[in-house]
């Protein structure tokens, strides 16, 4: 089996802030398809790996590989360019406007007269309905405010704007820590779904069962480095713990679960 | 459960409230005041709602935005003085002519319009680049913008506009003065801009969530000043409808306009919040404000009341806001 490229490579990647190393040298892929969860604890650097791959902050060291290209974003704009983007919970939507019009954001479908742009709403209404209705999500009506939607829904309409945008790679930080026990099967459903239209996920959550249901992969982070880099299929939770409170050594770990699913062929 | 088609009956009356109330204020006058019920009265009341009609459309965008605009009374005036010192035969007034003496129209708007947007693109530069906050930086442009107001005129008035600006002042069409139609078609305009644009669109997101739209790419900044200089360019026209309406300036023209044009915009269901209300809303709130204002004057009532019935009635419509979110949550 050919080894495909995978979707990004973080090689070496390290950041400081002053004398402190909050990275100190992460490297490992993710895939097209690949749901992989990030899993560590208070402090152990997943929040300034994520917004490293987003572009909210740059590394110190180490290079981002995008598709085969070497990349380095210096805003989250550029990397949302790229189709890489974080989904925060509410801080994408405007819930004083209906769905339609949080799904076109800045990309309103318009039609000219005498030069004046106008917005075509029936256009964007079908299109959005179209995206939401392939994506297997059940929202009331597309022209109800998105405040009156539920944390779930307003997820699924950020999640399938996202696939529906040319999204490639979408960091999910905490996704359902606000949500319900129903809510958050529903939202770990959307996330392989998603992953199954060929994106490359990357959820960080504190809840080991959902990594496990959801996740091709863990990728542990300890002391800003990779602890663990398992197939979900080949560890267990009690593992991944030991991996995270540093009970299992870090070599012995590498070594017993080798870097990533094209080796493990 | 209720049906779809009730569910959009319900929200469309939540949304038009106003104007319901509108028509239930009116034919609660026509019944119980005599001589309320004529087509005078009615257009005295469009007349009247012009030019804090007019005001209360850029007041409600930087509202809408976001953002709030105390400047726009006295930016009126200013507006309204200049059209006067220049304009105007007696008085302060210089009395330049134009040939043909209709340009004056074309001209005085151009002017009026400018030097509100100028007093806005300040207001607007001040807030979104040095990130001063809206509420200090255009207060303080509420008072030196009178100040210059004052200072300009040394106190004194401008009389007698140029006749061709008064022509609008006194014509009418189908009842309703020229210049009422002016703020219904500015009403018209920006209802339309507001509601099918991008821009207005963008306005309205900007108002809700201001991160999300920069996250999606929307240039906020610029937008925000752009809100500022229509608030300070509509401001400007409606201190030259002012001007035509008085046939001059005086150094006091206006003075508590703000407080009435707030109050419709509030009345008319606009959130000081952000993000939320309409402008029909608004103009319902505007002729709401002037029917009470004729009826009370219609009834012989000391003038003095009408404040006390304009404070009660901006708190009744922040209260019917809350009762109407509610509602809201519930149907969803």
């Amino acid at each position: 089996m050919t080894v495909e490229t995978p979707l990004l490579r973080l090689e070496n990647i390290t950041r400081n802030f002053g004398a402190i190393d909050a990275l100190r040298g992460i490297t490992f892929d993710i895939h097209r398809g690949e749901v992989v969860a990030l899993l560590g604890d208070n402090g152990a650097g997943k929040s300034t790996l994520v917004k490293i791959i987003a572009g909210g902050l740059q590394p110190t060291s180490g290079t981002m590989v995008f598709e085969g290209r070497q990349r380095s974003f210096s805003s989250p704009a550029e990397a949302k360019a790229a189709g890489i983007e974080t989904v925060y919970q509410d801080l994408s939507l405007c819930t004083n406007v209906d769905v339609v019009a949080n799904f076109f954001m800045g990309r309103e479908i318009v039609k000219r007269y005498f030069g004046i742009p106008v917005l075509q709403e029936a256009e964007m209404q079908a299109a959005a309905a179209q995206a939401i209705a392939n994506a297997g999500t059940k929202i009331p009506s597309l022209r109800i405010n998105v405040e009156h939607l539920s944390g779930g829904q307003r997820q699924a309409i950020e999640l399938n704007r996202f696939v529906h945008w040319g999204g490639k790679l979408v960091l999910l930080d905490e996704p359902f820590a606000a949500l319900g026990v129903e809510q958050t099967r529903r939202g770990l459903d959307m996330v392989k779904r998603i992953a199954a239209q060929g994106i490359g996920v990357v959820i960080i959550t504190h809840i080991m069962a959902q990594a496990f249901q959801v996740a091709d992969r863990i990728v542990v982070i300890r002391h800003g480095k990779v602890a663990g880099n398992v197939r979900t299929k080949n560890t267990s939770p009690d593992e991944v713990v030991r991996m995270i409170t540093g009970e299992a050594l870090e070599a012995a770990a590498q070594e017993m679960r080798p870097n990533g699913p094209q080796l493990v062929q | 459960m209720i049906s779809p088609f009730q569910r959009a009956l319900i929200e469309f009356a939540l949304d038009n409230l106003v104007w319901f109330m509108l028509v239930f204020v009116l034919a609660i006058f026509s019944l119980t005041i005599p001589n309320f019920f004529q087509i005078g009265i009615f257009a005295n009341i469009v007349e009247q709602s012009t030019f804090v009609g007019v005001m209360a459309i850029g007041l409600a965008i930087v509202i809408i935005a976001g953002h709030m605009d105390l400047s726009v009374e006295s930016v009126a005036a200013l507006s309204a003085m200049i059209t006067g010192i220049l304009f105007c035969s007696h008085g302060i007034g210089q009395g330049y002519t134009l040939t043909p003496a209709w340009l004056v129209i074309p001209v005085a708007a151009l002017i009026a319009i400018f030097v509100g947007g100028v007093i806005g693109a300040m207001n607007g530069w001040l807030v979104v680049k040095l990130q001063m906050n809206a509420f200090i930086v255009t207060l303080a442009s509420y008072i030196w913008v009178r100040g210059l107001v004052v200072a300009i005129s040394g106190g004194r008035s401008a009389q007698d506009l140029a006749p061709p600006l008064r022509f609008i002042g006194i014509e009418t069409m189908g009842f309703i003065p020229l210049i009422a139609w002016i703020a219904i078609i500015c009403f018209v305009v920006f209802t339309f801009i507001m509601g099918r644009t991008p821009f207005g669109r963008h306005v309205t997101m900007i108002g809700g969530n201001a991160v999300a739209t920069f996250r999606a790419g929307i240039k906020v900044d610029q937008l925000v000043l752009l809100t500022f200089v229509l608030a300070g360019a509509i401001a400007g026209l409606a201190g030259l409808l002012l001007a035509i309406r008085t046939s001059g300036a005086t150094a006091n023209l206006g003075t508590g306009m703000l407080f009435n044009a707030f109050a419709a915009v509030v009345i008319g269901g606009v959130s000081l919040k952000g993000g939320v209300g309409r402008l029909p809303g608004v103009y319902a709130g505007v002729l709401l404000l002037s029917s009470i204002h004729t009826a009370i004057n219609l009834m012989g009532l000391p003038a003095h009341y009408t404040q006390v019935i304009l404070g009660a009635l901006v708190l009744a419509a922040v209260l019917l806001d809350t009762v109407k979110l509610s509602i809201k949550q519930m149907l969803a």
